[in-house]
């Protein structure tokens, strides 16, 4: 009862405060909350364009793109606030929050998940700021289904932040740092203060909690057998240009019990004395230094090795170098003894090119009660090799495949267990030093005898250098066939090409730009991509092997080895501080979590990013506009009225501006009684085309649609539990217009359809976004249903987000043509799919009204 | 150009990572390129050679863009040279192009943006010579 009050005196409360904001100025303010909200936008897709490598920027950049987009999206929130006068306070202390975020990020000081530790199950590729990049490779490479890795977890750096603040060692770590610049103290006499300070450190209440329940679902996952652990460091800049490989410590058959020990001393390495050095002589900050740990299951290994995907001993010679020993793999690792040692062709079949097998006296084995030793090898194993052909093809192609998946050569750490599987230990980039300096100036010349297939045509959304085969996707053509390492070719970019992008090694497409969605997965996998090349599909054929330079826009006919070398040498752009300063503040500011407005995080404190607070706004905003009651206390007439149409859509147009056509002679202005509108008073583009396709001859079904009775119930019991909640929602199809934008909503046949799109001449601002929940039936039919709606919506190139029987499709940086054809589409769909789920008896209905859609939609 | 036939450019900017990503994408294309992140380094450097082409910022520690452009100028009036500079800084970039600038970028710009511009500025000193 009390709810209801409430609702009651709220609604009055909005009712009185709105009077306050005339319509004049509420349409004035919702023009500008729509302008910033593109504005925010665009801001966002411009930013994640600079992370494809086409740009050149700098940390000058950085600084300014965070001022400008927190000055817009406070401005965005100063204008919804004028419209609902203190109705969404909260927006305000959720932006505080982002905008300490992404200050303190610009000021050096990361800022990192709370959270301890991780399984590597639950690690994905853009969790390395946390995880660390060894145990986030690894986790990448299990979910590529690359290769097998062992169990384990990742103990983060924000579990390394909280220990050194538990046991207060920022001070004496300073303090010792200081004595060694100043010169007060020896490299050896600062790096022992700092490690006996670390390692007698308590570990955190809250790590260690952490620390039991990880262990415990590792142990879950062995079963029976003993668990030992391998904990190794995973530290920030292991991998990237500045190699720390080696610096740090890693512990081998650690006792769970142990684990704290072991911990402690692999923090404690990052403070050795050629750690503090490598660190000063390439000037890091001092509090740079974030070692996360990777904790792994170990493996009882009976060979293990080191494989480099490209053999970095000649140029000459392009193979896969393999080193293999006995036993545990660290004395290989390390350089202490002599392993056998394998060249292999990097073609498939891998031929073994050369081979020496070592005299190989001892090996490293697990010890029982924690530690590992040398053991001497019996006399029959000590003179034959350690690995069978079978698995030096094995090696070969695995550390192939994970240099295709990581866009760069790989320097791979393996084993074999006791049953012989192999096991990834770890995969980093393998940096590839020549000693011609001068090939990169020769390179021009080079280049010169590769005949040019495609040049100078194209907009970049990725950089790189990939060659493979040619693979058209033709209309139609099933994308699973997609070869590994294949080039993709396009007429258009869609995001319906995600799924196979990982396993590209390029895109090229005729039409598309670096602004929309393939674009930012092209990113997400660092694909060579380059869009917009015009013709494309019309030079490059089907199996031929290419190489694309994105850098250059130039498509080489055959493998030009020279340029994939040269790539593979270079410093890569996401190896720089810059870059990742960029990825980290787009994780804080672009990602959208908002996605269901009738979930219950839909709230102001519900907003995790800029993004979410710009979506957040634009739905509410649009609630206070189909709020408007008719005619208002002061007699205002609202600008528009009720839409003549030959199909029964009961539509309201309001228009806020520019989206019907002024004085026209039809329209008249009644008080107190609704006014008509003929569709051709209607400006506004996106809601031309909407009718356009809304009444297309012979799509709307007029004859009612037989509901059978457990239909029928169930849309009873949800009429009355889910929309009681939102009653605006309950009356008044409503379209919302101006001269380039337009709202719908509608309720037709038990279902919501949102559809929100603004359309200009500027193609980076033009959007479309379609939204449909609900129905008459049971879950099975109406997700049936919307299975059909993303098949349909994923062919015209939408992005498409499926949860049960809501669907979110969203496409953007169109040309304004092309958001009229999706308009009219949608149109179209909206008239198809009225009363669809009811006759969604089985999945093959899915296919056959694709079909049919695909049929009416063709025609004009 | 130089006894190699090479474009000679050099690079002054006093955040690395511009130079880092620019020289590569040069070299590439057969530029000869040396970069300087210190303004000091970089107007020893032009005492003892010339370059065909100089790019540089105009807002840095030390000596300023300004000044290191007059001096370039001075001893070679037939080098060239490109501004790249943050939209801050787009009104001083504007007046540098009355001291003989051959052109300005506007900081973040694309590699194929600026090689066109380096483009330009050879042909020009091919016209010229």
């Amino acid at each position: 009862m009390f709810g209801l009050f409430d609702h009651i005196r709220t609604k009055l409360l909005h009712m009185r405060r709105r009077e306050q904001v005339s319509l004049a100025a509420l349409f004035s303010n919702f023009q500008q909350v729509l302008e910033l909200n593109n504005r925010v936008l665009t801001t966002f897709a411009s930013m994640h364009d600079k992370l494809g490598g086409d740009y050149i920027f700098d940390l000058q950049y950085l600084r300014s793109s965070k001022q400008y987009i927190l000055e817009t999206v406070r401005e965005l929130i100063d204008a919804f606030d004028a419209m609902a006068p203190g109705r969404y306070s909260a927006l305000y202390d959720s932006f505080r929050a982002i905008r300490n975020k992404l200050d303190s990020e610009l000021e050096r000081r990361p800022v990192l998940p709370d959270i301890m530790a991780v399984p590597f199950e639950s690690i994905g590729h853009n969790d390395m700021d946390e995880a660390g990049a060894k145990s986030t490779r690894l986790a990448m490479i299990a979910e590529a289904a690359a290769a097998e890795i062992p169990s384990g977890f990742a103990v983060t750096t924000s579990a390394y932040r909280l220990f050194m603040e538990y046991n207060d060692l920022g001070t004496g770590i300073r303090n010792a740092e200081e004595g060694w610049h100043g010169g007060t103290m020896t490299v050896q006499e600062s790096s022992g203060k700092i490690r006996s300070q670390i390692l007698s450190g308590t570990i955190p209440p809250r790590l260690r909690r952490a620390l039991n329940r990880e262990l415990e679902a590792l142990r879950r996952k062995y079963g029976d057998d003993p668990l030992h652990l391998a904990v190794r460091s995973s530290a920030w800049g292991e991998d990237g240009a500045l190699s720390f490989a080696g610096q740090y410590d890693s512990f081998l058959n650690v006792l769970p019990e142990d684990l704290h020990d072991a911990y402690r001393k692999v923090l404690a390495s990052a403070y050795s004395p050629a750690a503090m050095e490598y660190r000063r002589e390439y000037d890091f900050e001092p509090d740079e230094v974030f070692m996360a740990v990777s904790v792994q299951a170990m493996i009882d290994a009976r060979t293990s090795g080191v494989a480099y995907s490209l053999s970095p001993v000649s140029q000459e010679i392009n193979g896969v170098e393999i080193a293999a020993v006995w036993g545990l793999g660290s004395p290989i690792v390390s350089g202490t003894v002599e392993g056998d040692r394998f060249l292999v062709s990097r073609r498939e079949g891998h031929e073994v090119i050369s081979q020496s097998i070592a005299h190989k006296k001892a090996a490293m084995r697990n010890r029982s009660g924690g530690s590992v030793g040398m053991e001497p090898v019996s006399e029959a194993l000590c003179d034959i090799s350690s690995l069978s052909e079978g698995e030096i093809g094995l090696i070969a192609d695995t550390a192939i495949r994970l240099e295709q998946y990581f866009k760069t050569p790989q320097d791979m750490e393996f084993a074999f267990d006791a049953a012989g599987k192999l096991v990834v230990l770890q995969s980093r980039p393998l940096r590839i030093e020549t000693e011609d300096c001068s090939l990169s100036s020769d390179l021009s010349d080079a280049l010169k005898q590769y005949p040019v297939v495609l040049s100078g045509e194209g907009d970049v959304a990725q950089q790189g250098v990939g060659s493979g085969p040619v693979f058209v996707a033709w209309e139609g053509r099933n994308l699973e066939d997609f070869p590994v390492g294949g080039v993709l070719v396009a007429h258009l970019s869609s995001p319906q090409y995600a799924a196979v992008l990982s396993r590209a090694s390029g895109v090229i497409t005729d039409i598309g730009s670096p602004l929309g969605h393939m674009a930012t997965i092209a990113r997400e996998y660092r694909v060579p991509a380059l869009l917009n090349a015009s013709r494309a599909t019309l030079v490059l054929h089907e199996g031929e092997v290419v190489t694309l330079d994105a850098e250059q826009k130039t498509v080489y006919q055959g493998l030009v080895r020279e340029l994939r070398l040269h790539d593979y040498m270079c410093d890569h752009m996401d190896e720089t501080y810059e870059y990742r300063l960029l990825r980290r503040m787009l994780k804080l500011t672009e990602p959208l979590y908002l996605i269901d407005p009738q979930s219950s995080d839909f709230t102001p404190q519900g907003c995790q990013t800029l993004h979410d607070i710009a979506r957040f706004i634009h739905e509410k905003a649009v609630e206070i506009l189909t709020e408007i009651p008719y005619k208002t206390s002061s007699g205002d007439a609202c600008p528009g009225g009720r839409l003549e149409l030959p199909v029964p859509l009961d539509l309201v147009v309001l228009d806020i501006g520019g989206g019907l056509v002024a004085d026209h002679p039809s329209v008249v202005p009644l008080s107190g009684k609704r006014k008509t509108i003929r569709p051709e008073q209607i400006k506004s583009e996106p809601l031309h085309a909407f009718i356009e396709g809304v009444t297309l001859e012979g799509v709307w079904q007029s004859s009612p649609v037989p509901v059978d009775f457990s239909s029928f119930m169930s849309s009873m019991t949800r009429t009355f539990s889910g929309d009681a909640v939102t009653p605006h929602r309950m009356g008044q199809n409503l379209a919302v217009i101006s001269d380039c934008y337009l709202h719908l909503s509608l309720r037709l046949g038990y279902h919501f359809t949102l559809i929100d799109s603004y359309e200009s001449e500027d193609g980076a601002r033009n959007s479309v976004q379609f939204r449909f929940a609900g129905g008459v039936t049971g879950v099975t039919r109406r997700s049936r249903r919307a299975r059909f709606l993303s098949e349909v919506l994923r062919s015209f190139d939408f992005s498409v987000t499926l949860r049960e029987d809501l669907v979110v499709a969203r496409a953007k940086g169109r040309m304004a043509q092309d958001i009229s054809e999706l308009l009219r589409i949608l149109g179209i769909l909206v008239a198809y799919t009225r009363q669809l789920d009811v006759s969604m008896v089985n999945d093959a209905q899915i296919q056959t009204h694709c079909q049919e859609f695909e049929r009416i939609a063709s025609r004009r | 150009m130089t006894t190699t036939g090479k474009t000679s450019i050099l690079i002054l900017d006093d955040e690395p990572i511009v130079s880092k990503r620019l020289q590569p994408a040069l070299e590439k294309r057969g530029y000869e390129v040396e970069s300087f992140y210190e303004s000091i380094k970089a107007m020893a450097r032009i005492q003892e050679r010339n370059f065909d082409i100089v790019v540089t910022d105009l807002k840095m520690e030390g000596i300023d863009g300004m000044q290191f452009l007059a001096e370039v100028k001075k001893l070679s009036p037939r080098t060239e040279i490109i501004v790249i500079t943050g939209f801050a800084t787009m009104d001083t970039a504007k007046e540098s192009m009355r001291k003989g600038v051959f052109d300005f970028l506007a900081k973040p710009f694309k590699l194929g943006e600026i090689q066109e511009v380096i483009k330009k500025a050879e042909e020009h000193i091919r016209a010229g010579a």
